[in-house]
């Protein structure tokens, strides 16, 4: 075999190794020691990330891609299931950056649960999850990929819902499921479409067999499977619930992992997508719609996890838009460059939560820059990344999305909402560095602050190099597929900037309004609408389980099972034959001189009629 | 097949000649070994996929797995019943434990019955047994009732079928099963056919059950003891599916429209008794219906009668009879210790017993057919195939994979999460035994993943 392929394959299937090796320790039964967490899962993560280098580097220098199957794992009459790994360029680049944030998600978490007794089940799940996410990634079949999609769901269910205690967590765990399982719906219904249609769920067939077939249908579910998994308008609301789990489960669920499995979905099968305006329209839409209407949420929420939660799902309206643009690389980039502020943002908070005794609210911080400085500087950083400052991270993918919108001859609605919400980030954004950073502390006096962990600081200052440099790294490497348009005029090369700076302006414009009484009362109902999530969950979340409960109760149960099907069957049986058997019942009674007198006038009867 | 069959009856000597002390232990170990040799039957293949040692039994690949599973489930029984049976005299104890060999005996026969009569009077045997454990050792009044409910839906559906199968007997001479598929029904559009047609598959539908002839099995599940329950979810409901499967090679051209309402029928099945499952209190009618909404969808696999369909089928079938049996058995284990049956009152049990969560957890992951178990796979295919029957059935089929799911973990939080009441003053730990019983369960199922040709059917 060729060296290179040997090399790269060997290595691909090394990560999977490596990932699976603490699992399988954690097997024994001996008790695991209380720092396996450490020396077992975050070290093999750390090991797979330096090992998932080698097929980038060969990627980089050769361009080298890869398919491995391995497995016949089943077959009906002529439809076969392989286990079939992809490793083309979006799964090569994809991995690393997973298992890199990962690797200082799973440092930062050894410090932030450090007081929980169940440490070592929280990082085994942790590793399943990043196990689950690296499946759906390198998958080159349906089936394998759906593995890992319903994985995450489920290991979300368990990281949510970690502290379970609370009925909150439980909640917002099921929340999670349930949204999620309306999506795979979808998935489900695309899977059956493709079955039926190019006889394949391995990726590439599929690709080859579809080419003249109307394909509306299947796109729909999984543009459907793709809202729900990366909570798009209409199956958002468990994205900001998911906030319930312990901070690192939201930094890893929001920045590598989960939520961008939907975009990624349709990144990975976006060739049957191209040519289909319908899907693209739709994708374009509700891009833009989630991007805002999770962008106007933000701006008013006062818990730091929930405006860094809703930002994510801003972004991951960017995303979506981005592939209704007919960019799916760009929408990729995005995915990457997120992926290292997103985690950057969630452990900043964590920290800050933690050093401010469990304290969550925004309005009660505030100097933490001079309290922890490593912490809110790399908050700034975050958050000027995630706005789209020029040469961060975010600048890179950003730019470029809003360039490729503006020049693209689409839904200018799409185009404004889209604007608005990019200025939103930067309004956001700021209220979160001014509130937290900035100012004079507002809370408890007798808070232990203390950043000075390596714990915190290490994989704080890896995350914060990411968010600095990746965004060029991976410019300058990947070749774009699409060609993008490189001349514009100077106003629309520079709109996604000037409306940040917009946002960045009016957003200070009204933090000084803070501290005046400028009006006596603000604007309630456009804070209520913003505050109150859209009154989304307070209208759906009570409607619909409402009905179906009542389906079930009512109808189901009572209606039907108890009263129609009893009544038709053994009650109606029984109530029929009764009278029938009471009747018969009566006349043996063991009176006998009635029996007899009757045995008498029928005999006498009788001979009267033969006589005549 | 007497290799099964010969240990299988040397099983009674066992439990009745076996010193008391000695019983459990015994015929555990005996039952676990007819159960390990009856997995050789997957060894067993042919080209016509036929086995047949002899002139009255044979297997083919749609028999074996539900005769292995049938082997299997009875060590576990014995396991599952030996706390609540263990007070009782010993004689009484045997007499249970023989109960529960003879049906796996009549299990075994019926699986392997080579003619449809033999199979139909298997089929019908298996209703004493099962009807004396569940009177005679349910814990409730109404026990009896839903005695009553289970013997007469079920012979009001199957005394039909002894005349269609008497009269396919007279018209054609031969009712074995190596024939069956050439028969050629003649005039298949009369009454009298199509009544003939709704007589071979009623006895199956009632058994499945399909909705709205299901009202038996809730009560005959929450009033049964735990082997009851566990030997009706796994392999009973079975029977009806793999007669039908099995009839339907012979109802031939009429099927094609005389199913339209009944897969419809199994189909807002699905949604309907997953919405009861939403509703439900108490703890074995939930697990309950939800055998019932699964076994809808097996019926629609069946009756849509493509490779994909049954293929679907019969994996569902066995992943559905280990997944669902293990939630009975767990039911069970919260049971015996809170003596309810009531959600309510069996919550946050994961504080006190995390392992039976951990064992909760996945049993509840299989019921909500999480991929790649074989439940999935089953689901899937089924799925797959009515959708290709007609698109519009992704949005019951859909629906009701997202009710399962609801309510799989529904039953999961309740029980297992939040926090532990205070109820609870003295509660035994778990047992090595209940750990064992859901091993046994649960390792099967994960292992059925990675070779899943040995519940493939015909199609692999």
């Amino acid at each position: 075999m060729h060296t290179t392929t040997l090399a790269m394959n060997t290595s691909l299937l090394m990560i999977f190794a490596l990932l699976i090796f603490p699992l399988l320790t954690s097997l024994s039964p001996t008790p695991l020691h209380k720092t396996w967490a450490v020396t077992h899962v975050k070290t093999a993560v750390k090991m797979a990330f330096l090992v998932s280098l080698l097929p980038l580097f060969i990627f980089l220098n050769e361009g080298a891609e890869t398919i491995i199957s391995t497995w016949h794992w089943m077959n009906t009459l002529v439809f076969d299931i392989n286990l079939s790994f992809k490793f083309d360029h979006y799964s090569i680049i994809f991995t690393p950056i997973a298992l890199y944030v990962t690797w200082s998600i799973l440092e930062f978490a050894f410090w932030y649960m450090h007081a929980d007794p169940n440490i070592n089940r929280f990082f085994k799940y942790l590793l399943l999850f990043l196990i689950a996410m690296i499946t759906l990634v390198t998958a080159n079949n349906m089936f394998q990929l759906f593995i890992g999609w319903e994985g995450v769901g489920i290991m979300s269910f368990l990281l949510i819902g970690w502290w379970y205690g609370r009925a909150d967590a439980n909640t917002a765990a099921l929340q999670a499921v349930i949204y999620n399982r309306v999506g795979d719906i979808g998935l489900i219904l695309s899977m059956a479409w493709f079955m039926m249609n190019t006889n394949s769920w391995e990726i590439h067939q599929m690709f080859i067999n579809s080419q003249n077939l109307d394909l509306t249908l299947p796109l729909m579910g999984l543009i459907l499977a793709a809202t729900g998994k990366s909570a798009q308008f209409g199956l958002h609301p468990w994205l900001p619930s998911a906030m319930e789990g312990p901070t690192p489960v939201s930094a890893l669920l929001h920045s590598s992992t989960m939520v961008v499995a939907g975009i990624f979905l349709l990144i990975r099968l976006h060739p049957l997508m191209e040519n289909n305006q319908m899907a693209l329209t739709t994708c374009l839409c509700l891009g833009a719609l989630t991007t805002l209407f999770t962008a106007t949420c933000a701006l008013t929420q006062n818990d730091i996890k929930k405006i860094v939660a809703f930002s994510t799902s801003s972004q991951l309206g960017l995303m979506m838009v981005t592939i209704g643009l007919n960019q799916p690389q760009l929408a990729f980039l995005h995915i990457c460059t997120h992926a290292f502020f997103k985690a950057m943002l969630f452990l900043c908070s964590g920290s800050i939560i933690h050093s401010l005794n469990n304290e969550q609210d925004i309005r009660k911080m505030g100097g933490m820059h001079n309290l922890a400085p490593l912490t809110s500087s790399c908050l700034t950083i975050g958050s000027l990344a995630l706005t789209g400052t020029p040469f961060l991270a975010g600048f890179f993918s950003k730019d470029a999305i809003i360039e490729a919108m503006n020049t693209s001859h689409l839904n200018a609605w799409a185009l404004v909402l889209t604007l608005l919400a990019t200025s939103f980030t930067a309004v956001y954004s700021l209220r979160v560095v001014f509130f937290v950073s900035m100012g004079f502390p507002r809370f408890n006096t007798s808070s232990p602050i203390n950043e000075n962990n390596p714990l915190i600081i290490n994989p704080l200052k890896r995350l914060a190099w990411g968010s600095i440099i990746a965004g060029l790294l991976i410019t300058l490497n990947l070749l774009p597929s699409k060609t993008p348009i490189m001349t514009m005029p100077p106003l629309l090369k520079l709109s996604a900037l000037l409306v940040s700076i917009l946002g960045l302006l009016l957003a200070l414009e009204l933090a000084s309004l803070t501290s005046k009484t400028f009006k006596a009362l603000p604007n309630l109902p456009l804070h209520s609408f913003s505050n109150m999530l859209g009154f989304y969950p307070s209208i759906i979340h009570r409607l619909t389980p409402k009905l179906n409960l009542i389906l079930g109760q009512k109808i189901a149960t009572q209606m039907v099972d108890q009263t129609w099907f009893e009544k038709i069957g053994p009650k109606g049986v029984s109530s029929i034959n009764l009278p029938m058997i009471i009747t018969t019942n009566d006349v043996q009674k063991g009176m006998i001189k009635t029996y007899l007198t009757l045995f008498f006038l029928t005999l006498i009867l009788a001979l009267f009629i033969s006589i005549i | 097949m007497l290799k099964i069959l010969i240990p299988t009856f040397m099983l009674f000597p066992t439990i009745w000649l076996v010193p008391g002390k000695w019983l459990w232990t015994a015929t555990t170990a005996h039952s676990l070994v007819v159960a390990s040799a009856s997995l050789s039957w997957f060894k067993w293949c042919s080209e016509t996929g036929w086995v047949a040692p002899n002139l009255y039994l044979a297997l083919d690949p749609l028999s074996f797995p539900l005769a292995v599973l049938a082997c299997w489930l009875v060590p576990l029984m014995i396991i599952a019943s030996q706390n609540h049976v263990a007070h009782e005299p010993l004689t009484r104890q045997r007499t249970y434990i023989s109960l529960l060999v003879s049906l796996q005996v009549f299990l075994i026969l019926a699986f392997s019955a080579m003619d449809i009569l033999t199979f139909y009077v298997m089929f019908e045997a298996t209703l004493i047994p099962t009807l004396i454990i569940i009177t005679r050792w349910g814990s409730q009044t109404e026990r009896l009732s839903a005695g009553t409910y289970f013997m007469f839906y079920t012979l009001l559906g199957s005394l039909p079928l002894l005349v269609a199968l008497l009269y396919l007997l007279n018209d054609t001479g031969t009712l074995s099963m190596h024939t069956l598929q050439y028969i050629q029904m003649t005039n298949p559009d009369t009454l009298g056919t199509m009544l003939w047609w709704v007589a071979c598959l009623l006895a199956f539908l009632v058994k499945m059950p399909l909705y709205g002839v299901h009202l038996w099995l809730p009560k005959a599940h929450v009033e049964a003891p735990v082997a009851g329950s566990m030997v009706l979810a796994a392999v009973l409901l079975k029977l009806g599916g793999y007669g039908m499967m099995r009839m339907m090679v012979v109802l031939g051209p009429l099927t094609k429209e005389m199913a339209y309402p009944f897969i419809i029928l199994a189909l807002w099945g699905i949604i309907m008794t997953g919405s009861i499952c939403l509703r439900q209190t108490d703890l074995k009618s939930l697990i309950a219906y939800s055998s019932v909404s699964h076994m809808g969808l097996v019926a629609s696999g069946i009756l849509i009668q493509t490779p994909w369909g049954f293929t679907g089928a019969i994996i569902l079938m066995v992943a559905h009879g280990l997944a669902s049996s293990a939630l009975f058995c767990l039911a069970n284990t919260s049971y015996e210790r809170t003596h309810s049956r009531t959600m309510l009152l069996t919550r946050g049990l994961q504080m006190i017993l995390p392992l039976m969560a951990a064992w909760w957890f996945l049993a509840n992951l299989a019921n909500l057919a999480l991929p790649p178990l074989p439940n999935l796979m089953g689901e899937l295919m089924i799925i797959v195939s009515v959708f290709n029957w007609s698109s519009w059935t992704i949005l019951l089929t859909g629906l009701g994979t997202l009710i399962t799911a609801s309510y799989s973990l529904h039953l999961f939080l309740t029980t297992q999460r939040g926090p532990t009441p205070q109820h609870f003053i003295s509660m035994d730990p778990s047992h090595t035994r209940e750990h064992l019983l859901m091993a046994l369960h649960l390792i099967p199922l994960l292992l059925l993943v990675l070779k899943p040709e040995l519940m493939w059917g015909w199609c692999f």
